[in-house]
């Protein structure tokens, strides 16, 4: 047996030295390896069993039913009993209905239903239901019940056939939203396992107890007066959905929902990567906007039919205009949330509204982060600092990734390669830059180490199916995964954050959540078994896409904790669920340095962002691989407008730091940096925007254009806000590209002030110095164009306002400022000014409400430049009121850093300040 | 108001800044006009009250210099702020050396010059630190110099020591050719004399043959028996032989491997190549795997088993990717190298592999043991190249070997050959003349004529002609590696000839690394070397030693060094460092780049320095 214990290594090694790197497909299941997905796709409407809704009440505001088989014969031969079904309403059109077991009839074990994600506030805006009206539909025998939404909607429970929907009062209640109008709902009810059952279920080498039996869920949604869906990340695809299945469509997997760790993913396919959130948003032409909710963690497969799909025999009876979709879920309950819209920017308001408003981010997380596994030691980490400022190229954040750590045990530095981590930081910090550092869910099974030896002895352990301490590898090699489903092992895993344990930590170390799917590199498809089990008896499958979300919210709010709440988390964490927003931000993993990548990160992002999850991006450069200069240029020209803007490199690369491509390539680097600085004030306003709308800072072109067509499956192209419209360059030595310029109005080019025509489609030549980047006519943003070492030394200089001025010689635009770093913005301590130009003359608005408590921020920041775009006068003086005094207009460059910028006409030195009221008038 | 510690005699800033303010203000302005421009451009900008933008691209009027507002983008009109992001400012420095900052770090808070003339906003306050850091500047720099001055004598010296050996190679090149030929012409002669004499001996045999047949012919009957069993025996120790030889070449190469798998090889030899063998031992020990598994898994893993492996199939994934079959750790293992490249038992923290269990040690020295055999068995490839050496010679002789353009070999090598020693020792072409004498007397001595052919002289010409051709190629290969070793570039002034055959070594942590210039680079680690680059050129006039194409890097490129070269007394590897995987630079203190310009250079730096010192503080 020596002999084969021997040989094993000289296997391994033979297998890596052949095998080409790429994404290992069998080692995931397809829906046809996974029994519910498989039984749930090939049912058709008239092999399930139909349900009826009956004993309709109102109980406690809510709107109660039973679903019973549609005959009793049915009922005792599928042995089932009856589900409980409860509608209820909520503020701004928000319908919530869960279907779960009747608890009251002892089902063998309680159904997991997730918690933590709905917010607090949330019931609050609940309607308590008074009454209920029973209607009969066109074309029914039976009565449905029918209650209040909002003045423009009802919600509609169908008793026979049993179905949910919401429909428009002012559209002669035409349905917007509908549950199981094809009849494909079905719920399989836990059972007591028999004698001779076996339930259990192997996939490769991983055999899986299933101790309950299967337990799936399955119904059809479907979305009226829509041309496309979109949402339901994580994945590697398109941004309006492509069918998955139905007629003319050439069949593919569902889109699947289940975080998993995924080596080299490839840019096009519906297959399930780090994060899922089963929020789906429709948008169409006729309609506008609708979307659907479900509140599940377990393995979630979704459909999108092509158009024509019936659930029977594959012709359309329905109107077009809608899409279906068939959603599985694993395990778990229905809770489901139906969002009325009308406009895309209502949806992410409601959805938001239930799963919490995104996170407002420390200021300096939304400039730019330098990262690469691994800035080796103290002298690397000293030198990189360095030359960004020798090539005096801003940057924020700089990150260590995992070999930053003794032996992998987060919470450690390697004391020969980080022997003085907290001078380390102050070095750092006194140039007002912050660090990252790795923290990830496995700890080392190793009993010298305090944190695995407590985690040990309080029990805080996910466990194996036979209730041990589950032991996985990963990084760290034999690793357990904490149990952070519960709150008490949440708080526990918080206080390490503290200054005292996490030794060598200081007030600018911030953190990085990374394999938290969880990453199990021997588990099945490289995560934990489904029948691994957490507290309260709750099996893994239950609660795996919401696995990462939990450990993610530990780490957040040990952050605030570590801050005595006075500090806003920076947390980034790779796997994600719906809520993330609330704890931090998210990156695309794992990307390759590849064009097809550079192109999927738009989709992705904007996908994350209609999610909830504004503070999104993807790896500059791409993780794996070397890219060229010119695709790194180029990423890093289109990655500047990430919401999360941050460069990364797999440790096998070439360095690739922005100074390291040559002259040329540097100077187009530090220019695509600079732009990000320059932009952000508008950015943060943007942040602030999204903290209090859920609207995400990067959107879809319909996001802003909801009656134009073309921008429906545009993903291309993308808005940041409502201003700037951004046109990636996804080919190698590009000399054109085609941009369509939505809506009415005109675009001026971003960086020469060139006018473009709205509602039409421009043939552009390409430069290697920019991609095209326009800013819409009726728009004002504002910059800050000095650039320092970080945002830091920003935050007392002056600001840039650019007025776009649109037909009506007229434009709006919005600044917010708050101290960057801490809460005290929620007691009042912020600024918020509305600029309105309008008859040549530009005037100041508070926004802040006046009754926004006494905190105060005060700043004597002024506006050094006024840029007015598309202004027909040719006026040289303005008059500042009210202190009376006469400014200097005159043509400048547009952009003070770039050689030859163009001239513009440009009001110098206004020097207003931005927390007063003023106008300023062009003589 | 903020008071500004200022040297005396330099430009005089006025001690207190006044805030403009019209109509509210909070951004800075110098109250100096000129503040921030280097006294040399202080011209440029009092010539007249119109003033042009360095970069042609606008003017500006006296009044808007340093007014805090941009209007050239290259910065002209801002010396004094960060209004514009292209600027520079000057810092004085008095009692140090003046500084020109970007002006982004204008009033940013933070102290940028040791003036501290940078912050004048007065939201920090910024001591004036120039003469101490001024005075550990000048010492600094005075190290610097008196080792320059040490510097550039050793170089000197090299300089004259390479020089002298240069003409030295060169005439014994000469030398050498000179000898090849002559050596060559009697070898020639020999062979000619040589095949002359086997000529004779064909016919001498041929005649015997004949003799020989009719004899055997009328004996055969009698003797047939005998010869036969003769044959036999010949041809049996012939066979234990290689047998022998096949079963140490196994030990060799298995030194790793217990001697069980010893055994498997013993047991191919029977196989028409021993190649062959590790291969069928590889193919198996997959079979064992797999079988084994199936034997543990029930009836419907099997199926899953069949299942998956069809899809493999279907997919045209490469079998080998088949992770079935492997433990649980193994797997882990297999999986975390994807993103790590590391080898199934080679984890990525190194450090605590001594709390793993015993046998993953085995497995990590064991994986490392198969790596360090896959390129020793390469160079094998090249070692064949060279006949009859030694097998055993260690690894730095064996790389060494390796590279065919620079097969130099030390003298000592010569000195080993006893019949060689006075070929390359003695100065005087005596042992030639001793030769040609020798052979002409041999010559004289053998009769071809004579019939049969007296076998004595015979063997002795052959005797003399093995020698001699044996004492050419050796002469032919100094010859040789002489004349590449002159091809090589030692430097404008032959500066690094003293680098040639010479190593520098540096050990850090774990790791020795090797430098040999015109060889390779390499580190070592324990008994394995790693190769990091073949010598290549010089680099960035002749300041960096440039080493590539060395072993190549798990799922990376091919290893790399950069040799930096700085002034140094001691030829001395100092740092190590691999800033990108598998790419190394190391830094090298050498005499060699103990220029004499620079050496001004620095000395006047210093009395520039000195002359900067402001009176006063000498006082202090």
């Amino acid at each position: 047996m020596k002999n084969k214990t021997q040989t094993l290594p000289l296997l391994f090694f033979l297998l890596f030295f052949n095998h080409v790197h790429s994404w290992k497909k069998e080692e995931f299941r397809t829906c046809h390896q996974t029994p519910f997905c498989k039984r749930a796709r090939s049912r058709t409407s008239s092999t399930s069993t139909p349900l009826i809704a009956t004993d309709v009440t109102i109980s406690d505001g809510n709107l109660i039913a039973k679903l019973v088989a549609k005959s009793k014969q049915e009922e005792t031969q599928q042995n089932t009993n009856p589900l409980l079904l409860s509608l209820s309403v909520y503020q701004n059109g928000v319908v919530r209905v869960t279907i779960d077991e009747d608890h009251s009839l002892n089902p063998p074990k309680s159904r997991f239903h997730v918690p933590d994600v709905v917010v607090s506030e949330f019931q609050s805006t609940k309607l308590w239901l008074q009454r209920v009206t029973q209607e009969t539909l066109d074309g029914d025998d039976s009565p449905s019940s029918v209650v209040y939404v909002s003045d423009g909607f009802d919600a509609v429970l169908r008793h026979d056939p049993f179905e949910v929907f919401v429909r428009d009062k002012s559209n002669g209640n035409t349905r917007v939203v509908s549950m199981n109008s094809h009849g494909l709902f079905d719920f399989e009810q836990l059972k007591v396992k028999g004698e001779g059952d076996d339930w259990g279920e192997s996939f490769r080498s991983h055999h899986d107890k299933r101790p309950y039996g299967p337990q799936s869920i399955s119904f059809d949604v479907t979305f009226h007066g829509a041309d496309f869906v979109y949402g339901i990340p994580e994945h590697a695809t398109s941004l309006a959905l492509k069918p998955t299945k139905g007629p003319g469509v050439e069949e593919s997997e569902p889109y699947r929902l289940f975080n998993l760790d995924v080596f080299e993913y490839i840019h096009d396919s519906p297959f399930g990567l780090y994060g899922s959130v089963p929020f789906m948003l429709s948008h169409g032409k006729q309609r506008g906007s609708s979307g659907f909710f479900w509140l599940n963690a377990a393995e979630m497969q979704i459909d999108v039919l092509g158009s024509g799909w019936d659930a029977e025999n594959g012709i359309s009876k329905l109107p077009k205009n809608r899409v279906d979709t068939l959603w599985m879920s694993e395990a778990g309950v229905v809770d489901a949330f139906f969002f009325v819209g009308p406009t895309p920017k209502d949806v992410l308001k409601q959805y938001t509204s239930v799963t919490g408003m995104p996170a407002m981010p420390q200021l300096f997380s939304t400039a730019y982060h330098q990262c690469r596994w691994n800035y080796r030691d103290e002298e690397d980490v000293e030198h990189v600092d360095s030359k960004f400022d020798e090539f005096d190229i801003p940057y924020d954040v700089l990150w260590l990734d995992i070999e930053h750590t003794d032996g992998k045990k987060y919470f450690t530095w390697d004391n020969v390669l980080f022997p003085n981590p907290e001078e380390m930081q102050r070095k750092i910090a006194a140039k007002g830059r912050h660090m990252v550092t790795i923290v990830d869910p496995h700890i080392k099974r190793d009993n010298s180490f305090p944190l695995h030896k407590e985690a040990t002895e309080k029990g805080y352990y996910v466990k194996d199916s036979s209730g041990n301490d589950y032991d996985g590898w990963c990084w760290p090699g034999s690793s357990s995964y904490l149990d952070m489903l519960s709150p008490e092992i949440r708080s526990w895993w918080g206080d390490k954050f503290s200054y005292q344990n996490y030794v060598g930590s200081t007030p600018s170390l911030y953190i990085w959540n990374d394999m938290n799917e969880p990453s199990v590199f021997n588990g099945p498809e490289v995560t934990m078994p489904r029948d691994a089990l957490h507290i309260g008896g709750v099996e893994h499958r239950e609660v795996h896409n919401a696995y990462g979300y939990y450990f993610h919210m530990a780490t957040s709010e040990g952050l605030v904790k570590r801050g005595d709440g006075k500090d806003r988390p920076f947390v980034l964490s790779r796997a994600l669920f719906a809520g993330t927003q609330r704890y931090g931000a998210i990156w695309t993993g794992d990307n390759t340095a590849e064009w097809d990548h550079l192109r999927v990160s738009v989709p992705m992002v904007l996908t994350l962002g209609l999610a909830g999850v504004s503070f999104s991006g993807a790896d500059v450069g791409g993780f794996f691989g070397n890219p060229e200069p010119e695709l790194l240029v180029r990423w890093y020209q289109l990655g500047a407008f990430y919401p999360f803007f941050r460069a990364h490199a797999h440790h096998d690369t070439k360095r690739r730091e922005p100074w390291l491509f040559g002259e040329r390539n540097t100077e187009l680097i530090r220019d695509a940096i600079h732009v990000r600085y320059a932009l952000l004030p508008y950015y943060y306003t943007l942040f602030r925007e999204a903290n209090t709308t859920g609207v995400p800072v990067m959107r879809p072109l319909w996001m802003e254009f909801p009656s134009e067509e073309a921008t429906f499956s545009n993903d291309e192209a993308f808005m940041i806000g409502n201003s700037l419209l951004v046109q990636g360059i996804y080919t190698e030595r590009a000399k054109q590209t085609s941009v369509y310029l939505p809506g009415k109005e005109s675009w001026y080019d971003f960086r020469t002030g060139n006018v473009y025509k709205g509602e039409a489609t421009h043939k552009l030549a390409v430069t290697e110095e920019s991609i095209p980047v326009f800013m819409r006519a009726g728009t004002i943003i504002t910059r800050k164009d000095r650039f320092r070492r970080s945002s830091t030394q920003m935050t007392n200089d002056p600001y840039t306002l650019v007025i776009a001025l649109n037909s009506s010689q007229a434009a709006e635009g919005e600044l917010y400022i708050d101290d960057g770093s801490s809460f005290n913005f929620l007691q009042g301590a912020y600024i918020h000014r509305r600029f309105i130009f309008k008859d040549g003359k530009l005037t100041s608005l508070d926004l802040a409400p006046a009754s926004n408590g006494n905190a105060r921020y005060p700043v004597n920041t002024v506006i050094e430049r006024i840029i007015l775009l598309g202004h027909a006068s040719g006026s040289k003086n303005a008059l500042v009121e009210p202190s009376n005094q006469k400014v200097d207009v005159e043509l400048a460059p547009f952009w003070v850093q770039r050689k030859n910028s163009p001239a513009v006409m440009t009001i110098r030195k206004p020097n207003v300040r931005v927390t007063d009221d003023w106008t300023i008038k062009i003589l | 108001m903020m008071k500004l510690r200022m040297g005396t005699g330099v430009v005089v800033i006025s001690t207190a800044l006044l805030f403009l303010c019209l109509p509210f203000c909070s951004s800075s302005v110098p109250n100096d006009p000129f503040f921030g421009i280097a006294p040399q451009d202080e011209k440029y900008y009092k010539s007249s009250d119109v003033i042009r933008c360095n970069d042609g691209s606008g003017k500006f009027t006296r009044a808007q210099l340093n007014d805090d507002f941009c209007d050239c983008p290259d910065g002209t009109d801002e010396p004094g702020t960060s209004a514009c992001p292209g600027g520079k400012f000057y810092c004085h420095n008095a009692g140090h050396v003046p500084t020109s900052l970007f002006s982004s770090r204008v009033n940013d808070g933070i102290c940028d010059c040791c003036d501290g003339t940078d912050e004048y906003d007065g939201k920090v306050t910024c001591p004036n630190t120039c003469w101490e850091a001024g005075k550990v500047a000048r010492d600094k720099l005075k190290k610097k110099i008196a080792t320059y001055q040490d510097g550039v004598k050793l170089r000197k010296e090299e300089i004259e020591k390479a020089k002298s050996a240069l003409d030295k190679d060169k005439v014994e090149l000469l030398k050498l050719k000179k000898e090849e030929s002559t050596l060559k012409e009697i070898v020639q002669q020999l062979k000619e004399h040589k095949e002359e004499i086997e000529k004779e001996e064909e016919k001498e045999r041929l005649r015997k043959e004949k003799e020989e047949k009719e004899k055997k012919e009328a004996e055969e009957k009698a003797n047939e028996e005998k010869s036969a069993a003769t044959g036999e025996e010949a041809g049996h120790t012939n066979e234990a032989g290689k047998h022998s030889d096949a079963k140490d070449y196994a030990a060799d190469e298995t030194k790793y491997e217990q001697s069980d798998v010893g055994d498997s090889y013993d047991g191919a030899t029977d196989s028409p190549s021993s190649e062959g063998s590790p291969l069928n031992e590889v193919e198996e020990s997959v079979k064992g795997a797999e079988g084994e598994h199936a034997a543990k898994s029930e009836t419907d893993l099997r199926v899953e088993e069949k299942k998956s492996s069809e899809e493999i199939i279907n997919t045209g994934n490469d079998a080998s990717e088949n992770t079935e079959g492997l433990s649980k750790e193994e797997l882990g293992q297999l999986v975390a190298s994807r993103w790590t490249g590391q080898k199934g038992g080679k984890q990525s923290g190194e450090a605590e592999d001594a709390k793993k269990t015993e046998e993953q040690e085995d497995l990590t020295s064991e994986s490392n043991n198969e790596e360090y055999e896959g390129y020793a068995s390469e160079t094998d490839d090249d070692r064949n190249r060279y006949d009859g050496e030694d097998e055993t010679e260690d690894d730095f002789r064996e790389d060494e070997r390796d590279d065919v353009s620079s097969s130099y070999k030390p003298d000592a090598d010569f000195e080993g050959e006893p019949d060689l020693s006075d070929v390359v020792t003695t100065d005087s072409p005596s042992w030639l003349t001793k030769i040609q004498r020798t052979v002409r007397k041999l010559f004289k001595a053998v009769n071809f004529f004579e019939t049969p052919l007296n076998q004595t002289d015979a063997a002795r010409v052959r005797k003399e002609y093995d020698e001699l051709s044996s004492k050419l190629s050796k002469l032919q290969s100094r010859v040789s590696s002489l004349t590449q070793k002159l091809k090589h570039d030692f430097g404008p002034e032959g500066e690094f000839y003293s680098f040639y055959d010479r190593c520098f070594e540096s050990k850090q942590n774990k790791y020795t690394y090797k430098v040999c210039p015109y060889d390779q680079a390499s580190q070592e680690e324990g008994y394995s070397t790693t190769r990091l680059g073949r010598w290549d050129k010089f680099e960035d006039s002749y300041k960096v030693m440039a080493f590539s194409n060395g072993d190549r890097c798990w799922n990376g490129p091919d290893r790399s060094m950069k040799v930096r070269m700085r002034c140094g007394l001691k030829n001395e590897i100092t740092d190590v460092d691999e800033p990108s995987r598998c790419e190394y630079v190391a830094l090298l203190s050498t005499p060699a780049l103990c220029k004499e310009e620079k050496l001004k250079e620095l000395q006047h730096k210093l009395d520039s320095l000195n002359s900067q010192q402001p009176e006063k503080h000498d006082e202090l």
